[in-house]
């Protein structure tokens, strides 16, 4: 299963949020959390996050 | 828990304060909620605005939070050929200010209280329902499950822009419209003239320009704005390479490190709802061609704040009764992000070698006074690509 890793160093900047097209992502002043069931794995919040704090993951 | 309140504004950034000040002034119970434990902190800006923009909206400059008054501006273009746009050369009467966002927030948010708006804040919004005519918003703070029911619903969550969603607006951004930015806060910065702005133009920020905001003494905010359609690389990566090439920033240490979105696409389509009206980045009221979008998020502020408490004083909280909030944003900020998105695109389309060569041309022009909409007057003499793309529109 894949799943959406974030990195220690997010900033909980919020940009991933601002570009998800589902509006999966929920930014909190110090955590994030996503929808995972409802994600299409588009990738945008991946690719415009300004310190790649974004990642895919396969998981067990 | 639920609290019921007339209008409940959701973000405490410039323009959700705005917004519950001028709401309450007119009458309206406020409450405005933001999910930061400290209003303005951490700052996602490089903290310039126009003189003129702040007397516009009738907010008389504080030492509490303006950092430094500018004199200048220098363009400068990918092989270093600046522009320098200063009092020597031309009368700078409504140049701007850099601010200290975390102080100036934090003040805005305090006169929305002293017109007698109700703050909460490391309160953060998740979700919200139709009841009748009223809408209802959860929320979570401290630990605690809330119910805010209110008779309008302003959205004011900057660029994140979720609150719309759930009333069915649409404000996704699309990555070509959502500039990635990142910024030092940096010392020992050694400016050519540390009382001027400096934007630099070209493949150091693909899709968008770097910028030293100068904060007063060698203090500066040393950032860029990238969109990640044009570039493999982070905004980070950029920033690094921005600040390892610069000469101003060859000793510069940073004190702090800033990131955040930008939404540069233009104004949305649709800014009202039943018992809901968008302000700010969530509505991308943002300059489309600068990225600056303090002030226009402020007077945005002013119009959904007045518009909401006649509406509540009417009782009639309709998109039909709102909709005089979107004429005036339409009127007063649309009209002119529409010509500013033309003009980036055709900024975005030069190449490096084009840039230079314009800033050359730049060289012998005379200005009277500077507004983005002059140098594009003048960038249209220079640059024949520009009279074909803009001539029609300047
Ligand atoms: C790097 C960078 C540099 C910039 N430089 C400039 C500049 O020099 N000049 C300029 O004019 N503009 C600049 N901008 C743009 C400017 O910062 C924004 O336009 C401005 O902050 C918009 O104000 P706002 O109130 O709409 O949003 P914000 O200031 O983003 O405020 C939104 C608030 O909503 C809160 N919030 C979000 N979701 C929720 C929720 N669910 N529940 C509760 N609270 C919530 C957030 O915590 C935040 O406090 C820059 C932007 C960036 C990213
Ligand atoms: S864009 Fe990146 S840094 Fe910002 S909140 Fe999303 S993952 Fe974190
Ligand atoms: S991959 Fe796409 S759908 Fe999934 S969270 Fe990211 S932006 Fe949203």
């Amino acid at each position: 299963m894949m799943i959406m890793k974030v990195k220690e160093w997010c900033m909980y900047c919020g940009e991933c949020a601002g570009v998800c097209p589902r509006s999966l992502i929920e930014v909190r002043e110090n955590s994030l959390k996503f929808d995972k069931d409802n994600c299409k794995e588009c990738a945008v919040c991946i690719q415009v996050c300004p310190v790649q704090a974004l990642a895919k993951e396969e998981v067990e | 828990m639920i609290i019921e309140t007339d209008v409940l504004v959701i973000g405490a950034g410039p323009a959700g304060s705005l917004t519950a000040k001028h709401a309450a002034l007119n009458g309206a119970d406020v409450i405005i909620i933001d999910k930061k434990s400290e209003i303005g902190t951490p700052k996602r800006c490089a903290e310039g605005v126009s003189k003129e923009g702040l007397k516009k909206l009738k907010i008389e400059p504080s030492t509490r939070w303006v950092t430094k008054e500018l004199s200048g501006v220098r363009l400068i273009a990918p092989n270093g050929t600046s522009v320098w746009l200063n009092d020597e050369k031309v009368k700078l009467p409504e140049a701007g200010y850099i601010l200290e966002r975390k102080v100036f927030d934090k003040h805005m948010a305090m006169d929305a209280a002293r017109a007698g708006a109700q703050i909460m804040i490391k309160t953060i919004a998740n979700g919200l329902r139709r009841d009748g005519d009223s809408l209802i918003v959860t929320a979570e703070s401290m630990g605690e499950e809330l119910e805010i029911k209110a008779k309008i619903v302003i959205g004011a969550d900057g660029p994140e822009s979720r609150v719309g969603r759930w009333v069915g607006l649409k404000t996704a951004q699309k990555p070509k419209n959502m500039e990635s930015c990142a910024q030092f806060e940096m010392v020992n910065v050694k400016m050519e003239d540390p009382d001027a702005i400096e934007f630099h133009f070209g493949s150091t920020a693909p899709g968008g320009y770097a910028w030293i905001f100068p904060k007063g003494d060698d203090i500066a905010n040393v950032g860029l704005g990238i969109l990640t359609t044009e570039t493999d690389k982070s905004a980070y990566e950029h920033l690094l390479d921005f600040v390892k090439n610069n000469p101003a920033t060859q000793n510069a240490q940073p004190v702090e490190f800033n990131i955040g979105g930008d939404p540069v696409g233009g104004m949305h389509k649709e800014l009202t709802a039943d018992n809901f009206m968008l302000v700010g980045d969530s509505a991308s009221q943002v300059n489309p061609l600068t990225g600056g979008g303090i002030i226009s998020a402020m007077e945005a502020g002013v119009y959904a704040g007045k518009v909401a408490a006649k509406a509540i004083k009417e009782g009639d909280y309709s998109a039909k009764n709102l909709s005089e909030y979107q004429e005036r944003c339409e009127e007063n900020i649309g009209v002119k992000f529409e010509r500013d998105l033309k003009v980036k695109d055709y900024l975005q389309s030069l190449s490096d070698e084009e840039l230079n060569s314009i800033a050359d041309a730049f060289q012998d022009i005379e200005l009277d006074r500077i507004n983005p909409a002059e140098l594009i007057k003048q960038l249209i003499k220079v640059s024949p690509k520009a009279l074909l793309k803009l001539g029609k529109l300047f």
